[in-house]
């Protein structure tokens, strides 16, 4: 959970993992720390390996890579998805969340799925 | 080696005792005599280890196949004692875990942001037989530490995660034993120039601890407790079935040896009494399971089965040996004895000779000279005395001596069939 001072969050969290980098944040909503925000959205829903979730006006989002790309023990590569403000506002289903982030995310984790650590990625969003 | 000494040692996560989420420490209302003083024994002995891995080497997959292996109806047909998950729902998640490879070729979920140390109780079956009161604990507890691999290898999201990080490195370190993991599927995949794998995860190693050292030794001074056996032990085994021990060993002298003496010398910086320490002296073989395109079959493991008997015995063997070869001081070999006196006793059990003064003495408590010597007695037997022991034991329903014993000779068999290598030193 962010800090009462801390800036709201936006935008949205997006932390997934490559072929051969562990789990991280590609986008942070915002937020210097997006850890306990990202915690707080899929606590109730943490083992599931698709979820839709919605709390208040912040929806949760998991799914597994559309293109079966997999880590490098076999896994497929799932995608875990913090939505604020209007990227959350009018979704109801997972299939509404896959599409809508899917076309934002699916180039930029193209070009970095296969690099060898440490990622190298732009500044946090 | 940790150990409580009170009949609530094993009450579950929610006690101090686990040791989860915090450093593990024994609980402070517990903390009584060591092995020198007078005692009856009547307790749980905790082992640690902990499993150092980059990310997908393994780690959750081998808790997975080796708590879910316990829960089959084989295992709890015969063997002699049962293995428990401390917390309930993190036994089911790893029993879910083993199920979804042996019925649906499903590998584990990754590990994010966060570690989890998984607390297993090893109680000895109750057959009926008399309970003898001078059985020397209740259970033996293996606390298994978990963590995302990624930690060693790149940089954490923020302030929450660094303090994961270290709480949980802090908490790795004062195991008793260490696994170090070398992917096989990453040797595999560097065939022919392991070279370029084996260094790039030795540094790893390296570079991970040497960052993390400033937070992990308070004011500099080197720990007392700490992991002071490293096993090297090569995961997804399965993938070079043409290698046994000996070859791997041979492949990580040939190819590796400066980075693993660094890595040595950086661990010595961490530990007060470096002597006693063996880093990169002992190898093990490990498959949680054959991994094939559609199937994993949970039942082909390798070396798994050697983890309790490693983390329960290998401390015992190679601590007393220290403490009486080598000049230490006496809080470091207070350390390294803590908890080795009832094990010994309850290696040596009511069998032979030893078990006649165990007898007598039992009623009143051991007292440090007794202790001593069942030390001594027990980290020399013979594999000829311990498999008589074992048969011994087993005749005499006494569970505690036949399952110690019958892990030494786990460790015996594991050598012969070329899966393990312990340090001759």
């Amino acid at each position: 959970m962010s800090s009462p001072s801390a800036p709201p969050p936006s935008g949205f969290i997006w932390a997934t993992r490559g072929r051969n980098w562990g789990f991280r944040f590609l986008r942070r909503g915002g937020l210097d720390d997006p850890l306990g925000t990202y915690e707080e959205a899929f606590t109730d829903v943490a083992d599931r390996p698709e979820v839709w979730h919605r709390t208040g006006d912040m929806v949760a989002l998991r799914f597994s890579d559309p293109l079966q790309r997999q880590d490098a023990a076999g896994r497929v590569i799932p995608h875990d998805f913090v939505l604020f403000g209007s990227w959350a506002a009018g979704l109801n289903s997972l299939e509404e969340g896959q599409k809508r982030m899917w076309l934002e995310v699916a180039d930029e984790f193209a070009s970095v799925w296969d690099q060898e650590p440490p990622l190298r990625t732009g500044q946090p969003h | 080696m940790r150990s409580c000494y009170c009949r609530s040692a094993y009450r579950g996560p929610s006690n101090d005792h686990a040791g989860l989420g915090t450093r593990s420490e024994p609980h402070p209302a517990c903390q009584g005599p060591r092995y020198g003083s007078r005692m009856k024994f009547n307790r749980s002995v905790d082992q640690h280890i902990a499993v150092f891995g980059e990310s997908g080497s393994g780690k959750t997959v081998l808790v997975s196949s080796f708590y879910g292996a316990t829960q089959e109806p084989d295992f709890l047909s015969s063997s002699l004692f049962d293995v428990t998950a401390d917390d309930t729902g993190q036994g089911h998640r790893l029993h879910k875990n083993y199920l979804g490879m042996r019925d649906s070729a499903r590998r584990p979920d990754t590990t994010r942001f966060s570690s989890t140390p998984y607390a297993f109780t090893v109680k000895l079956r109750d057959t009926g037989a008399k309970v003898s009161k001078q059985e020397s604990f209740d259970a033996l507890r293996l606390v298994w530490h978990d963590y995302p691999g990624e930690w060693f290898e790149q940089d954490v999201s923020g302030p929450e995660e660094a303090e994961r990080r270290i709480a949980t490195f802090r908490s790795l370190l004062s195991s008793d034993v260490a696994l170090l993991l070398v992917d096989g599927q990453r040797m595999l995949d560097n065939a022919g120039e392991e070279e370029r794998y084996l260094r790039s995860l030795l540094a790893s190693y390296r570079t991970g601890l040497l960052k993390l050292k400033g937070d992990l030794l308070e004011g500099g001074k080197p720990l007392v407790k700490f992991p002071r056996i490293w096993i090297i032990a090569l995961s997804k085994a399965d993938l070079l079935p043409e290698g046994d021990v000996f070859a791997f060993r041979d492949l990580i002298i040939e190819k590796a040896s400066d980075d693993l003496t660094a890595l040595r010398d950086v661990l010595a910086g961490f530990v007060r009494s470096p002597e006693a320490l063996s880093a990169g002296e002992d190898f093990v073989m490990l498959s949680s399971a054959k991994f094939e395109p559609n199937r994993i079959q949970v039942a082909e493991r390798i070396g798994v089965d050697l983890i309790l008997p490693l983390a329960a015995m290998l401390p015992f063997e190679r601590h007393i040996k220290w403490v009486d070869r080598m000049h230490m001081p006496a809080k470091v070999a207070a350390e390294l004895l803590d908890g080795l006196g009832p094990l010994a006793v309850a290696l040596l059990g009511r069998t032979g000779k030893f078990g006649r003064v165990i007898s007598l003495l039992a009623p009143l408590g051991f007292k440090g000279d007794e202790l001593n010597a069942a030390m001594r007695t027990a980290v020399k037997a013979t594999s000829d005395q311990l498999r008589s022991m074992n048969a011994d034991a087993l005749a005499k329903r006494d569970y505690q001596s036949a399952t110690l014993s019958r892990f030494r000779l786990d460790l015996e068999a594991g050598e012969e069939k070329r899966v393990l290598l312990r340090s001759k030193r």
